[in-house]
């Protein structure tokens, strides 16, 4: 065929086409397809509270510190406290412990608290729709108060009844200032009572007083704690001078600081135990913390520990109290020596070793062995049946013609501690908002529905239907972190007082970080499962099949388009995608 | 101006002058030094190039790919297995008939491991589409490099200079370094056909299904074919700038000659002395450059050789199971002419062994007294037994 050549070359042929490639649809060839699943991080199933940590601590890098408070409000009104007090288990699942260091959330959820203190900030919430039932909440302590603070949430008229004259249960009497000032636990109840919670004070709870409650409500929630020394059961406890550590505590929290010298014995490893040696040197004694396990034994939060040794308490381990008798410059203390005969759990079983005893002269002894309920009549049905339910952290009964109780708290909770208290009001919430909608039936399945991964833990904001609802139970494991986006960075280190500053007197210990030390440490999170908008997905598509949006995930993919090659997938660092099959019977 | 330059440095000259805007390139013995001053160049600011540094000769391909389709004037320089690393972009870059301009110099591929010259990496690369023009010293490489430019602008074709290692490259010869002013006269500012603008977008280099991919070749070739004449054009041009013209090809005392010797590269310098002395013995000797390659000058060649009884063609390469390639070129070239010479190839200099004046005359002597070739190529100085058996 003759072919004219073209002289000059004006314009060479090339492929070159100015309509778009719309028409070539790519999305024909798929079989796996991406989705935005976003999954659940470690950190917020280990939370008694079920905190959405991943989220806030995305917050906090982006420096949205008022949307961070916030999202913690959505599954604990304490975040000032749990800041200062929680023993912060999320810390040890922390993804980031297996790269280099866990992220400080401890630290990071006390900044974002004292931030909305600071400049006095209201959190933004819908008002719910006023339900008819009132219910009776008895016991101002932390279960109780968010129990109170749930169910206004959800729009139940609630009255809180305290027996004291300040409500906050432990938190105002049992935690000592240098641990948590008092100011901080003000300006978080203040909150509460802008929910419309009516807390009445000076109410001491007894059986008429809960017979006519249960006439006047449609349920009580009992958070009423144990308060009840456990005996030491040896001669000579009740010898006047021979204390109590709950009561011990409460002195030094209303203001009145007993002068003590000498050698104090504080009898216990329980965390009173511990508040009431470090209330001890405080006030002027040495102190022996005897303790009849080991160490390691001890109930005690560790970091606790540490720091009563830090500041001088002395720690006899495997010594039991035999007797206690009068001397002329206090007391005589026998302690017979235990050994340790096998481990149940890692915890040691200990018996006394015959023959091997010890005295010592102390000044004062206090006993903080543990506690109980007040009252037998406050402790929870023991069986489950049809009218009792035993959730993960509360019992619920119902009898006929009268009101539901919820036993919550130290009451009914796996844990003695405030995060579980928490969850514990949490959890007394959901189930009577269940009963009173949906009815008994209703509650176990309800309130699984709500559980941070497979729970126990869980989230009023997925309750109550907010956007954590979208979370996969899938708990991220550190495999299905894409590191390549991480660089090792050093964990912030919380300032403290030092030792011999703490020994002055109350002060808190541990201090402010800044606005920029408190995002540095936010940006180290991996936010497992948690999508942060870093757009990797949309630079990686070689489809352009990532499309921004307005939607609460700020994108979808174009199914058209997307070939269903993975990348997005591979290349999002921190698991909040997916590759699944097509959708069975859809064709691309 | 005057100036004695190494031939590497010839060339970054020459691509200073020809204002080029966008440099990528990897370095590999024996062509770093044109980049490293061209380097110099761009970071003193007597270039004002965009100078990109790589990690691989395929990436510095790929980046003036790029550069060359958003209209500017590129230019990389590379040997051996650099050059073969960027093979599959030389494809792309004259299929997507992008004017780029390479400094090739010639080096042997491994193994064995050997830096010396041999016309073998760039030859091997004879099918890419890209015009291949070969230079006997460092004026010739500076000229030919500018004119590389103007050609490749005109008819869209990318093209390689080509430079023999060490006894060009690393050479020091005096210049003439042309004025700025001419050499903007010479080549005026690069208009594109096309290029990549957003402002008004399009879709490049796409599928190309099988009812318009035969046509975009065949205009490839045309391209090429077009190109044996414009160099014609562009050469006429650049002597009444400059003085100087080369041509496809060269002859040197063809008329009547009865054996033409035919060489390339510096190995021809060489030649022009031995045809020389053996025109004084009274020989009817001839000599013919090979300047360009690709396009293969056909008539040109044949304007001189068609009278002459026998060519001798000096091959510093080989392609094995076949024969020296220029050799193997001259011969398709000729097979249908009625009455053509006949075709002695020999193969002489392979990595960078010295062809002599002595070489050149026993090529000679061999194809004189030999009354028909008795294989494709006749391996030259090959040591008996070879030096490590």
């Amino acid at each position: 065929m003759a072919h004219a050549p073209m002289t000059p070359v004006s314009v060479p042929f090339i492929p070159r086409s100015t309509t778009t490639t719309e028409s070539n649809k790519t999305g024909s060839w798929r079989f796996l397809q991406p989705r935005y699943d976003e999954k659940t991080a470690p950190c917020s199933v280990a939370c008694p509270a079920g905190e959405d940590i991943a989220r806030v601590e995305m917050l906090v890098a982006q420096g949205l510190f008022k949307e961070a408070w916030e999202t913690i409000l959505q599954e604990n009104p304490f975040p000032g406290v749990c800041g200062r007090v929680c023993f912060h288990p999320c810390e040890s699942v922390c993804n980031r412990g297996a790269f280099d260091e866990p992220i400080a959330i401890h630290t990071l959820e006390r900044f974002v608290a004292d931030t909305a203190m600071r400049y006095g900030l209201q959190p933004e919430r819908t008002r719910p729709t006023p339900q008819s039932q009132r219910v009776a909440v008895v016991g101002a302590g932390p279960s109780g108060l968010a129990a109170a603070y749930f169910l206004a949430r959800l729009g139940y008229g609630c009255d809180v009844f305290e027996g004291r004259s300040e409500p906050g249960g432990l938190l105002r009497w049992g935690i000592p200032p240098y641990r948590l000032p008092v100011p901080v636990l003000h300006w978080e109840l203040e909150h509460l009572r802008t929910l419309g919670v009516d807390i009445r004070c000076n109410h001491k709870i007894t059986t008429d007083v809960l017979h006519a409650l249960k006439d006047r409500y449609a349920a009580v929630f009992l958070g009423c704690g144990h308060y009840k020394n456990v005996a030491l059961g040896i001669p000579g406890e009740d010898l006047p001078g021979v204390e109590e550590g709950l009561p011990f505590l409460e002195k030094v929290r209303s203001g009145d600081w007993p002068s003590l010298s000498g050698t104090v014995a504080v009898i216990g490893g329980g965390n009173t135990a511990v508040d009431v040696s470090r209330c001890a040197v405080r006030l002027g004694a040495k102190v022996l913390m005897i303790y009849r396990r080991r160490r390691q034994d001890m109930p005690a939060f560790g970091h606790e520990i540490q720091m009563a040794l830090d500041e001088g308490v002395e720690l006899m381990e495997l010594w039991a109290p035999q007797t206690i008798t009068p001397h002329p410059e206090g007391f005589r203390l026998t302690l017979q020596k235990m050994e340790v005969v096998s481990e149940v759990n890692g915890r040691a079983q200990v018996r006394p070793i015959a023959g091997e005893t010890t005295e010592l002269v102390v000044q004062k002894i206090f006993k903080a062995l543990g506690n109980s309920a007040e009252e037998p009549w406050l402790e929870p049905p023991g069986e489950a049946g049809s009218h009792i339910l035993h959730l993960a952290n509360t019992v619920v009964e119902r009898r006929e013609n009268s009101a539901v109780i919820v036993y919550g708290g130290d009451l009914a909770a796996q844990s003695k501690s405030v995060a579980h208290a928490i969850g514990s009001g949490k959890e007394a919430a959901m189930a009577l908002d269940l009963y009173f909608r949906k009815g008994w039936d209703a509650i176990p399945d309800g309130v699984a529905r709500c559980r941070v991964g497979p729970g126990p833990s869980l989230s009023m904001e997925v309750y109550m239907g907010g956007e954590r609802c979208r979370r996969n139970p899938h708990v991220v494991a550190f495999q299905e972190i894409n590191t390549d986006y991480f660089l090792y960075g050093p964990r912030i280190v919380q300032p403290r007082l030092l030792v011999e500053e703490r020994l002055q007197g109350f002060s808190e210990i541990d201090l402010k970080v800044s606005a920029a030390l408190a995002i540095r440490e936010a940006e180290r999170c991996f936010n497992c499962g948690v999508c942060n908008q870093c757009d990797n997905c949309w630079l990686y598509c070689p489809d352009i099949a990532v499309c921004r949006d307005a939607t609460p995930q700020g994108r979808h993919i174009n199914l058209d388009y997307c070939k269903g090659c993975g990348v997005c997938v591979v290349e999002c660092p921190r698991n909040a995608m997916s590759l699944v099959e097509n959708e069975s019977g859809v064709l691309p | 101006m005057r100036k004695v330059v190494e031939g590497s440095h010839a060339v970054s000259e020459a691509v200073r002058l020809c204002r080029v805007q966008v440099i990528s390139a990897y370095p590999i013995t024996p062509q770093t030094h044109i980049v490293e001053l061209l380097s110099e160049f761009c970071s003193e600011g007597s270039l004002k190039a965009k100078f990109l540094r790589v990690e691989s000769e395929h990436s510095a391909m790929a980046a003036l790919i790029g550069a060359a389709s958003a209209g500017v004037r590129t230019f990389t320089a590379t040997s051996s297995q650099g050059l073969a690393l960027m093979h599959e972009l030389l494809h792309w870059a004259s299929g997507a008939r992008l004017p780029i301009v390479m400094a090739e110099v010639n080096r042997a591929l491994a193994p064995g491991w050997n830096i010396w010259t041999d016309q073998t990496d760039s030859l091997a690369q004879r099918d890419t589409g890209w015009i291949q023009l070969y230079c006997e010293d460092a004026q010739e490489a500076l000229d030919t490099t500018i004119q590389a430019f103007r050609l490749a602008e005109t008819v869209f074709l990318p093209v390689m200079v080509v430079l023999d290692a060490f006894f060009l490259s690393h050479t020091y010869e005096p210049v003439d370094i042309p004025e700025q002013a001419d050499v903007d006269r010479f080549l005026p500012p690069f208009k594109p056909a096309f290029r990549l603008d957003t402002a008004h977008p399009a879709a490049f280099n796409q599928l190309s299904p099988p009812n318009v991919y035969m046509e975009m070749r065949r205009d490839l070739q045309d391209a090429m074919e077009a190109a044996t004449g414009e160099l014609k054009k562009i050469e006429a041009d650049f002597q009444s700038f400059f003085g100087r013209r080369y041509g496809a090809v060269e002859a040197v005392q063809c008329d009547d000659a009865d054996i033409i010797l035919v060489t390339s590269g510096t190995i021809t310098s060489t030649c022009r002395l031995v045809v020389e002395k053996l025109r004084a013995q009274g020989e009817k000797v001839g000599l013919l450059k090979m300047r360009l390659f690709r396009p293969f000058p056909r008539e040109e060649i044949k304007q001189w050789v068609l009278r002459a009884r026998k060519l001798a063609v000096v091959d510093r390469n080989f392609s094995f199971g076949a024969s020296g390639i220029f050799a193997q070129e001259i011969r398709a070239a000729l097979c249908n002419e009625p009455k053509r010479p006949l075709v002695f190839g020999y193969v002489a200099g392979l990595g960078g062994r010295d062809v002599t004046t002595d070489i050149l005359e026993e090529i000679y002597w061999a194809t004189k007294t030999k009354p028909y070739p008795e294989s494709d190529s006749l391996w030259v100085g090959l040591q008996q037994p070879a030096p490590a058996a």
